[in-house]
């Protein structure tokens, strides 16, 4: 009978009531295992490249500015999200967040920048990722020469700012 | 020894024509045969052996063997087989016949073979273009591995607009489409109709084609391409996540882990169950009955939200990798899932209870977009569709995968063939799907989700796989290759083969029916076309002119 199935219908709503989330006016939690924009970290990351290697999106570059100093960057562009980079790698040095708000009208935002210090092997001239940080301060990466007036400077934290020391890459982004 | 046995019939009805045959199993037979054979070893299979059409393949194996490949797949569904037949064609002469005359569901997977490869099949029954636009010069053809992924030819004429065939005298043309037919995707039909009747239509679809299997045999690597599978359609991405994963996996003769099995099984139903009410949602909204349409998509909310739980994400699953899977399912997660499955079994009971009676719904759809046995055969059609008229074909059940064998589920079939038993088919199987995950919950066996592979996986070796999508078979093809990826990868998305049957289905019915004829096969034009679809979304109105639609959609990011 057509009218007892509506009237059963009308029942399913009823019953249901009122579904909608207050989103965006309220945040809604999300869980614990959430794929959300992958967040590198810089204390923990060696530059090995795993995360580069085995991204789907090519999202990650890593490149040698000098034999000291390695960037890692995240573009964040393509980035879908998917954990590849997180998986793989061996420092645990990304945790996919759970950020997903981020609809932004400048593409640069989403990206993400580390300097690595990398010091040199005494043996095979390869760079490789310092033991501790006080070690780290004393070697060649870690001043730069400030040739006006004639000395060295060194550097008070583990990050270069401003420009990457040899600006002779070229990469493109897109 | 099934396999065996088919290769034996074979030997003995073809002789020397049939070259050699490859069976890495029971379940796989790659035969080989001489080119001019082809035609009646499809024609026998296809006919005299009742076999099902799957697929066509064509590949460039030109810096391996020097020659073209071309393969067309059938399956046995009641000997659990999966049958390949292939040939190698001299790079001078890229000519093959036709199969269309007997098997006309490999229509568009010819014309696309020679769109794409430049393979012609001689004796088609209709070479029109497929995929490349009308623009693209002759003789370019970019699934060819000398060319670049990235190519746009010399001489391509991006404003060369479609060349239409001519309408049936008498008709009138209405175009359907290209933005948003039934569903919020691109694709063009144009009717032919006669008063209020249609009587015939022409297809165009491929728009954007996004070239998903040239970036994956040139630029990507084995465990990238689960990911980028995963994005060729936006309901059934696990499908083609597990199926690629699957493919590679047969080639390679790896077998993933039980518990990986069943976490597959239960991801895949997952996404059955979300799929099944989307549409059924669906469907009642291109009818005109939106309360149907909000209700199963508030029932359908909890699922998505568990699949978010155990994956990371609400329907990117990212599920697979070669030989495993990359989530687990904890205890925790299990006790979650089932009382997900308990509430949602009640609801959907209630909500089948009260439509399988509406006789509103009865009246939009009974009679409307049938698609009988013989189409079904003839065209290829697969899921929902061809069980919708009494085929009675399930991939889980008859060419098994993942953890399927080892659980208990009927295959719901209908008879009148028309919209209405698509939609019952459908609520259906949603008890089944639950049915299905409720055993692999019990079943699950500890152990390791991920295989370790040590070796390189071998070269030149072929795989298949089909998994049953909530629409239908999909179904992919890989050839196994150096530095880390596929050769060739080919992807048969279900709407592929379902949506070569909706002339058949529309022909002589009211052209208000069309909509809901082309969404009762759930029609996913960008898995068919492998293609993006691009939102345009304006506040003021204003009309464009397609030069400045044309700009928009391509103004590159700042
Ligand atoms: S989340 Fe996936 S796409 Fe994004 S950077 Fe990591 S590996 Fe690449
Ligand atoms: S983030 Fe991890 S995987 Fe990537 S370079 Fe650093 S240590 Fe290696």
């Amino acid at each position: 009978m057509s009218l007892l199935s509506k009237l059963e219908e009308t029942l399913i709503c009823l019953k249901a009531g009122r579904v909608t989330l207050p989103y965006p006016a309220q945040a809604q939690p999300l869980p614990e295992k959430f794929r959300g924009r992958p967040i590198f970290d810089a204390t923990k990351c060696i530059g090995c490249a795993g995360c580069a290697n085995n991204c789907p999106a090519r999202e990650i570059l890593v490149y040698d500015v000098c034999q000291e100093v390695r960037v890692l960057q995240y573009l964040g562009r393509r980035c879908t999200y998917c954990g590849r980079c997180a998986d793989v790698c061996p420092e645990k040095a990304i945790t996919m967040s759970l950020e997903f708000e981020n609809a932004t009208n400048q593409i640069g935002d989403l990206g993400q920048k580390l300097e690595l210090f990398m010091s040199t092997c005494q043996r095979c001239g390869r760079c490789f990722k310092g033991a501790a940080a006080l070690d780290e301060l004393k070697m060649k990466g870690y001043r730069s020469d400030d040739l006006e007036s004639e000395r060295w400077v060194y550097r008070a934290h583990a990050f270069l700012e401003g420009e990457p020391a040899v600006a002779d890459i070229e990469i493109e982004l897109d | 020894m099934i396999a065996r046995q088919m290769f034996e019939e074979f030997k003995a009805r073809f002789g020397p024509l049939i070259q050699r045959a490859d069976l890495p199993s029971d379940s796989r037979l790659y035969v080989f045969v001489d080119r001019s054979a082809v035609k009646y070893v499809c024609q026998h299979i296809f006919r005299e052996l009742d076999a099902r059409y799957v697929a066509s393949i064509g590949s460039d194996d030109r810096p391996f063997s020097g020659t073209f490949l071309v393969a067309h797949n059938f399956a046995f569904d009641k000997d659990h087989l999966l049958c390949s037949v292939l040939t190698q064609l001299p790079q001078d002469d890229l000519k093959i016949d036709s199969i269309t005359a007997m098997v006309p569901a490999a229509s568009w997977a010819e014309r696309e073979m020679r769109d794409l490869l430049g393979i012609e099949p001689v004796g088609h029954s209709y070479p029109k273009r497929l995929v490349l636009p009308d623009g693209w010069p002759e003789g370019k053809h970019p699934l060819r591995k000398d060319v670049p992924w990235n190519e746009v030819p010399e001489g391509y004429d991006e404003e060369r607009e479609f060349k239409f065939d001519e309408p049936p005298e008498g008709c009138m043309v209405v175009p359907f489409g290209p933005f948003h037919p039934t569903l919020d995707e691109p694709a063009h039909f144009r009717l032919y109709v006669e008063g209020e009747m249609v009587r015939g239509c022409e297809y165009r679809g491929f728009m954007v084609h996004r070239g998903i299997e040239k970036l994956a045999e040139s630029v990507m690597s084995y465990n990238d391409i689960p990911m980028l599978a995963e994005r060729i359609c936006g309901i059934c991405g696990c499908v083609h996540n597990v199926a690629y994963v699957q493919a590679v996996e047969d080639a390679a003769v790896l077998k993933p882990p039980p518990r990986a099995e069943y976490i597959r099984t239960i991801m895949l139903e997952l996404e059955r169950l979300h799929s099944h009410l989307l549409w059924t949602g669906l469907a009642c909204h291109i009818v005109g009955f939106d309360t149907l349409f909000m209700q199963s998509f508030r029932i359908r909310e909890p699922i998505m939200w568990i699949a978010e739980k155990i994956s990371g994400n609400r329907k990117t699953y990212a599920l697979c990798v070669i030989g495993g899977v990359r989530r687990d399912i904890t205890d925790e997660l299990k006790t979650e899932l089932r009382a997900v499955l308990d509430k949602l079994e009640s609801e959907w009971r209630a909500v089948v209870g009260a439509v399988s009676n509406d006789r509103n719904i009865q009246k939009r759809t009974r009679d409307v977009g049938v698609a009988d046995k013989l189409l079904v055969k003839s065209a290829g059609l697969v899921g929902p569709v061809a069980r919708a008229a009494g085929v009675d074909i399930d991939c889980r059940r008859d060419l098994p995968y993942a953890a399927y064998d080892r659980v208990d589920f009927d295959v719901i079939t209908a008879q009148s063939a028309d919209v209405w038993a698509r939609l019952v088919v459908r609520m259906k199987e949603v008890f089944e799907s639950i049915k299905i995950m409720r055993q692999c919950l019990d079943k699950m066996e500890d152990g390791p989700l991920q295989l370790e592979i040590k070796d390189e996986l071998p070269i030149g070796r072929m795989g298949l796989s089909s998994v049953e999508a909530p629409r239908g078979e999909a179904h992919h093809f890989v050839i196994t290759g150096e530095n880390n990826r596929p050769r060739r990868w080919r992807v048969r998305a279900p709407t592929y083969q379902n949506l070569q049957g909706v002339p058949a289905m529309i022909k002589d019915q009211q052209i208000a029916d069309m909509t809901i004829s082309l969404g009762s096969i759930d029609p996913c034009f960008s898995c068919t076309d492998r293609l993006e679809t691009i939102d345009l979304r304006s506040g003021e109105k204003k009309v464009w002119s397609q030069q400045e639609l044309l700009q928009m959609t391509r103004k590159k990011e700042p």
